[in-house]
């Protein structure tokens, strides 16, 4: 499996964002992203002429729109025809989510808790949710510089309480990018982690999307891995139950500094690596840059879930620089 | 030749937003381009008090308890609002796209050959076709709004 870095969440002109396709494509791959979903509100016909631009930049481009209702704005990816949005009111949104489902797409939350009607229309979450398994995944982090945000930082405890409720649900971010222009905000990726193969691209990044194969940083990749009982597991799989009480597992982090070298920028700092789970911090390490790693030997006690976190300064705040997305507890 | 099919006026308040207005018309015959002309306005709520009003009430709705005085005294961050309504184009075999945008006055054009940015391109086909107008916001105490639709043959822009 390879780890691709994307952005799921973009405009171009053919609804509300200043720019063709391939001005995006090309200032996506500027940044170092190997992928992008184009997410037009309510219209996919900026994705024409997408495998041209795809052969050009040497970037992958998904297909996607943003259902831009009144009632909240839902990312879909992975499909190739307009679902219509209009005939789904605040209680029907499961309706909706089930085409998209049957259609072999996934639907995220966008920006659930950013400022709504008539500030921003439609742009928080009102739909109703009566099961949580229809989510596949939430824009956690959304636009620039965003875990310092007030509405990201709920949307991340909101996913945090999901999975404490024992859904698996996908955390990613999204730049929500519309224009080209320039910004000194450090920039989010979801780095996904593809199945290798001839699989088209598409269904290579709802795999992974789907079973929560994400990482999500402003910089350096976070990777998570628990070893129970000999087998070592990954972000967004799940170690089998049936184990022994009191057994322990070891859980190993490590962050890529390496990774879209000279894109992103962190003053030399001592970061914090904690492990994070429904029970807590389960541990933590003061690092630096050169031995970006931990490892802890685990109880294995009423887990659900486990991410890594990566802790730090960006721009004189401390914040959260990285999340994994969370290995489960069967 | 320009034949209109849809020629119409009409006013809304903010009890209209959130819903959709839709035009439904038929197309007697294959002709090479559809046009669709929708203008609206105001497009901005001038009033400052009532503006002020309006954000306050969403601040409420959106905002955390403990955020809520630290998001009222930057209520001005949210200036201007302004009315939002879509256009969205149906055919008789299928959905042609939206213009989800904010300009207040849109020309769309249809045709085999080409669409504005957000419709599809596709054959002017006979049968029922829909222009659907959504409000996504309505903050001025009234709105008003034109739209005009029409067939076109070739050589006639
Ligand atoms: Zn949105
Ligand atoms: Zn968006």
């Amino acid at each position: 499996m390879k780890w691709v870095a994307c952005e799921l969440h973009t405009h171009t002109f053919h609804s509300d964002g200043r720019q063709s396709l391939a001005e995006l494509a090309a200032g996506a791959k500027n940044l170092g992203f190997d992928c992008i979903a184009l997410t037009d509100h309510n219209t996919m016909t900026g994705l024409a002429g997408k495998e041209v631009i795809e052969r050009e930049t040497g970037l992958s481009i998904i297909s996607g729109m943003e259902w831009t209702t009144f009632f909240g704005h839902m990312v879909t990816i992975g499909l190739d025809e307009f679902l219509d949005w209009r005939p789904v009111g605040p209680g029907d949104i499961h309706a909706g989510l089930s085409r998209v489902h049957e259609r072999g797409g996934l639907a995220g939350m966008a920006h659930p808790f950013r400022a709504g009607s008539p500030m921003c229309t439609g742009c928080y979450w009102e739909f109703e949710i009566s099961d949580w398994n229809d989510i596949d995944y939430i824009e956690v982090w959304s636009t620039t510089f965003a875990p310092v945000k007030n509405n990201n930082i709920r949307a991340f405890r909101l996913w945090t309480e999901k999975l404490n409720e024992g859904y698996r649900i996908a955390a990613t971010s999204g730049r929500d990018w519309h224009h080209q222009d320039p910004t000194d905000d450090p920039l989010s990726v979801t780095y996904l982690q593809l199945e290798e193969g001839d699989a088209p691209i598409t269904a290579k990044v709802v795999g992974a999307l789907s079973a929560s194969r994400a990482s999500v940083t402003l910089g350096p990749l976070l990777n998570l891995e628990v070893t129970s009982r000999g087998t070592n597991y990954g972000i967004g799989s799940a170690v089998p139950g049936g184990r022994a009480s009191g057994s322990t597992f070891v859980a190993a982090v490590s962050a890529d500094f390496q990774v879209r070298k000279g894109h992103w920028k962190l003053e030399d700092q001592r970061y914090t690596l904690k492990l994070d789970s429904n029970k807590g911090i389960l541990a933590e390490e003061i690092i630096t840059s050169d031995a970006p790693r931990l490892e802890a030997e685990i109880p294995d006690e009423d887990l659900l879930w486990i991410r890594a976190e990566l802790w730090g300064m960006v721009k004189g705040v401390r914040t959260i620089i990285a999340f994994t997305n969370a290995v489960y507890f069967d | 030749m320009k034949t209109v099919l849809v020629d119409a006026q009409g006013k809304v308040t903010p009890a209209g937003s959130k819903s959709h207005i839709a035009y439904r018309f038929f197309v007697p015959n294959a002709a090479d381009r559809l046009g669709v002309h929708f203008t609206y306005g105001p497009k901005y709520l001038e009033d400052q008090e009532k503006a002020k009003l309006l954000i306050e009430q969403g601040i409420e709705a959106y905002f955390e308890a403990e955020y809520l005085e630290q998001a009222k005294a930057r209520w001005q961050s949210y200036l201007p609002l302004q009315n939002l309504i879509t256009v969205s184009v149906d055919a008789p075999d299928g959905h042609r796209g939206a213009a989800h945008r904010h300009d207040r006055e849109q020309l769309h054009v249809l045709s085999r050959h080409e669409a504005t940015p957000g419709l599809a391109q596709g054959e002017i086909i006979p049968g029922m076709w829909e222009v659907t107008l959504s409000l996504h916001a309505i903050v001025t105490d009234v709105c008003d709004y034109t739209l005009k639709v029409w067939l076109e043959e070739e050589g006639t822009r």
